[in-house]
């Protein structure tokens, strides 16, 4: 079966860079084709990347806090370039400051986002549910 | 042997001073005399050298916290609150002015002003300027120091220190290699250059300001030779460009007996080197800090990880401790979280204020084997060149030194460490590193016994399970 592409990275100027490392190997080994962006991402770069290879998914980290200022308009602006119907995932500490999770979650999906991961999440779970959406939206099994 | 010191010309300092000054509104008309006169006006409590010299010559450990949001008078209101605990307070900056990008710093404060709270994860320094930065070293009773993650920090070190900040976190290699993707290590070494003759320039006008190299560097399974080198280079640069309150730090590992011996052999391996180049005229203290890796969710777990490392900083008489939050796995704290995590450290240090750790055999070993992998690894640096500069460059290019778990794409980030069977960080893989063939053949033994408690081989999930095990309840990452 054809691999499926993701792309991975940590957005804005957020530098952290051992979740991703990490990422990048449990997706790979899960048979994904991981485009791996590393840290520092734009927007753009994501978009760009995906549109380059194919990506049915988005896999967006963000650690420092300020994904609330990086992230609003990733959804719109994957319209705009032609990828309406791309998977966007994102997971970490996304806000400044202790909050439900639940508060985040909506404030997250309301962006645009598919599924929104708190830092402590079970990777076997994000993966099972990235191939289950993979499945439902694209109709292809993953992996 | 050592490098050869050459103090940058004070017509070249001042030549791209006038451009660093350039870079964003804040910076035009900044002149020295004001900033002698600010720092010469600061009482001696505010003074970050002469409180952390006093305390560390007594072998009290100070208390120091993270902090920053975006406005102002919000960043003067939490300093004053975690005064109470605090002895030496912080000013964190923005991940957005670390990468001097102002103008998204600028819409960040903005947002922050209609959102009614921070948006941004630190204090936006270069834009509010030397005026505004003045009022918080005027509004606390505390020394302040800069801590920030900054490649390129010229212009935020020209507005800080104008604005009577004492003391400036970072360094050339450790702002940037954990810190940045794709800066040049001759380029951050340089900008860092700046900062130390800045520094060096104010030292010689009578205005002391403390400098601290980043220890932790990636923060995640970082053997204490790896951080103790580039400290010390660091350190060597710093004292070079006339640096005299200089501070070097460690972030805590775990095992307690390798955190003891890393932060002794630390300042002894410091002075060995300082002295070696011709250095007598400094200050040296340590910094420690609490564990800089995932933390439990659990903020009764985590006050426990936080008492560790304040534990392990008391016995080892480190100068200060860097302290975390029991937030710490949700990411920035409350002012109350910040004051809380203060609290349980001030408890364990004034407990253990008066113990020692003992002398020991494992002790002695532990400091020996550190001792060995820096002198091994300075070397083979100095091999790599006369100027300082030029070897760290060479030796990042060449994988001498390789930091784990570095985003940059200037560290080779092939060396691969992971935990022996009682939690000391060790080297399953050198990768380039130039160690003796028995100090190597020492970390290959140490991780064979945990291979064999554990049935498995050491490999790269062994190394995944080790970065998650605290956060999930323990110091080494066992098999499920």
């Amino acid at each position: 079966m054809e691999q499926v592409s993701i792309v991975l990275g940590v957005i804005g100027s957020d530098c952290h860079a051992v979740g991703n490392k990490i990422l990048e190997k449990v997706f790979s080994d899960a048979g994904f084709k991981v485009v791996n962006l590393g840290v520092m991402v734009s927007q753009d770069e994501f978009i760009h990347a995906a549109i380059e290879t194919g990506a049915k998914a988005l896999v967006v980290s963000s650690l420092y806090g300020q994904a609330e200022l990086d992230c609003p308009g990733l959804r719109q602006r994957c319209q705009e370039r032609g990828l309406p119907d791309i998977i966007l995932y994102i997971g970490g500490r996304l806000v400044i400051g202790k909050h439900h999770f639940k508060e985040i979650e909506d404030k997250f999906l309301k962006m645009g986002f598919d599924r929104v991961f708190s830092p402590d999440c079970n990777l076997d779970e994000a993966i099972g549910l990235l191939k289950q959406d993979i499945t439902q939206r694209w109709g292809s099994a993953a992996g | 042997m050592s490098f050869t010191m050459h103090k940058m010309e004070k017509d070249s300092f001042l030549a791209i001073r006038d451009d660093v000054l350039k870079g964003w509104p804040s910076g035009a008309g900044l002149k020295f005399e004001d900033a002698f006169r600010v720092h010469a006006a600061l009482p001696q409590k505010k003074i970050f050298s002469h409180v952390l010299h006093k305390a560390d010559r007594e072998k009290r450990v100070l208390l120091q916290p993270r902090a920053g949001v975006a406005l102002v008078n919000e960043h003067i209101k939490l300093l004053k609150f975690l005064e109470e605990e605090a002895d030496l307070l912080p000013t964190t900056i923005d991940a957005y002015t670390r990468q001097n990008q102002y103008k998204e710093a600028e819409e960040g404060i903005k947002k922050s002003l209609k959102a009614g709270y921070s948006l941004l994860n630190g204090f936006p320094a270069v834009n509010h300027g030397v005026a505004e930065c003045r009022r918080v070293v005027e509004s606390v009773d505390r020394p302040v120091q800069i801590r920030h993650g900054t490649p390129d920090a010229r212009l935020l070190a020209e507005i800080t220190l104008a604005a009577g900040f004492s003391a400036f976190e970072g360094g050339g290699i450790s702002y940037n290699l954990p810190y940045a993707k794709s800066i040049p290590l001759e380029k951050s070494i340089r900008d860092w250059q700046y900062v130390d003759r800045l520094t060096g320039f104010y030292e010689e006008n009578g205005v002391s300001v403390n400098r601290e190299p980043f220890g932790p560097l990636s923060g995640t399974l970082i053997p204490p030779f790896v951080s103790h080198t580039v400290g010390i280079i660091e350190g060597l640069l710093a004292l070079e460009q006339g640096v005299k309150s200089i501070t070097l730090a460690y972030g805590q590992a775990g095992n307690i007996v390798q955190d003891i011996a890393a932060v002794l052999s630390l300042r002894e391996l410091a002075h060995e080197y300082f002295k070696a180049a011709g250095f007598s005229d400094y200050y040296l203290t340590i910094a420690f800090h609490q564990w800089m890796g995932g933390f439990p969710e659990n903020e009764s777990k985590a006050h426990s990880v936080i008492a560790l490392g304040g534990a392990v900083a008391a016995l080892s008489h480190a100068s200060k401790v860097i302290v975390k939050t029991p937030h710490e796995a949700m990411g920035i704290p409350t002012k109350e979280a910040n004051l809380e995590g203060l609290r349980s450290t001030r408890q364990i240090v004034s407990m253990l204020a008066d113990q020692h750790f003992p002398e020991s055999k494992e002790l002695a070993d532990e400091i020996a084997i550190i001792k060995a992998e820096v002198r091994d690894v300075m070397t083979a640096v100095m091999d790599l060149g006369k100027g300082v500069v030029a070897a760290a460059a060479r030796a990042f290019e060449a994988g001498v030194l390789d930091i784990p778990f570095a985003p940059s794409i200037y560290n080779r980030g092939k060396l691969l460490p992971v935990r022996d069977n009682t939690g000391a960080i060790r080297l399953l893989d050198k990768a380039f590193v130039p160690l003796s063939k028995n100090v190597y053949a020492f970390h290959r033994e140490r991780i064979a016994e945990r291979e064999k408690a554990e049935g498995r081989q050491a490999g790269f999930q062994m190394v995944i399970d080790d970065i998650y095990a605290v956060s999930k309840g323990r110091l080494v990452g066992r098999p499920k």
